[in-house]
């Protein structure tokens, strides 16, 4: 039963995924001032989002490391799964967005980067969750979770300066497509409606690795600590 | 087609097939780790320690 919902969903992802990207390229129209070029929007723009979604999971995660870490082993375990699944998923999707913003910046500005606000703070986002999972990678001893826990609440932090920087900054990045003022948000209805399918799309397709991640996660702590139980008994 | 239009074209593409090789090739490396521990789980059972 659990391998059918699995399976089910794993279908309805792929079927979104196929229909965002037909809305995306045949059934939006071009944008009149960056033509063709403004569709990776449609792809940069939902990576960006489920890129935070999963940084403020990784942030629940570590506080609930934090909290339970010496009352609740077990909850402090899971707690953990989802801050490293939340924190190395987040890199994929930031990662996607850093690619694709140059991308599109090249066409529509001339050039690949610029040191603004928006693409600054992103990309300290980006090398803040990716020392986090440096530190998971290469460090050993009992410290690791709690220190990794501590950068996993920091590096939270600068989502929140990410996603108003265009409104506390002038910046070079486009301004606000949504919640930025009278003239913000998308016009056309068929571009609203690719935009909306393809955040949609990468939502369940984000949610599916967040899941196999966590669970690849909770089985390797149930792996080291049986080993764990074994050096003990042996 | 005029040149700057090809060039939409193959930046607008660039981005779409970045974006379906980094999401793919972390499935596929997922996917590898997930194999790993189910052999490692399948040893273990054979021969506990």
């Amino acid at each position: 039963m659990k391998k059918l919902a699995i399976g089910l969903y794993a279908a309805v992802t792929l079927a979104l995924m196929v229909w965002g990207f037909y809305q995306a390229i045949y059934v939006a129209p071009d944008e009149q001032t960056m033509h063709e070029v403004q569709r990776i929007f449609y792809y940069h723009v939902p990576s960006a989002m489920v890129a935070f979604l999963f940084f403020a999971i990784s942030l629940a995660g570590s506080i609930g490391y934090l909290a339970y870490r010496r009352s609740r082993a077990e909850w402090a375990q899971i707690a953990d799964a989802w801050a490293l699944a939340g924190a190395e998923v987040g890199v994929v999707f930031c990662t996607i967005v850093l690619i694709t913003g140059p991308l599109w910046g090249r066409r529509a500005w001339g050039i690949w980067w610029t040191w603004d606000a928006r693409l600054t703070t992103t990309l300290v986002l980006w090398l803040i969750y990716v020392s986090y999972l440096l530190l998971r990678r290469f460090a050993a001893g009992p410290q690791v979770q709690t220190l990794a826990a501590v950068l996993g609440i920091f590096g939270a932090l600068d989502v929140p300066i990410v996603y108003m920087s265009n409104r506390w900054w002038r910046t070079q990045h486009p301004a606000p497509v949504f919640g930025g003022g009278e003239d913000s948000g998308i016009k056309d209805p068929a571009m609203l409606a690719a935009f909306g399918w393809n955040v949609v799309a990468w939502l369940a397709w984000g949610v599916l690795i967040l899941a196999l991640r966590y669970y690849v996660e909770r089985q390797h702590q149930k792996f080291a600590e049986q080993d764990a139980q074994d050096a003990l008994n042996a | 087609m005029d040149q700057r239009a090809i060039l939409d074209h193959q930046f607008t593409v660039a981005a779409y097939v970045v974006t379906w090789v980094i999401q793919l090739g972390y499935v596929a490396w997922l996917g590898l780790k997930w194999r790993a521990q189910k052999r490692e789980a399948a040893r273990n059972q054979r021969s506990p320690r």
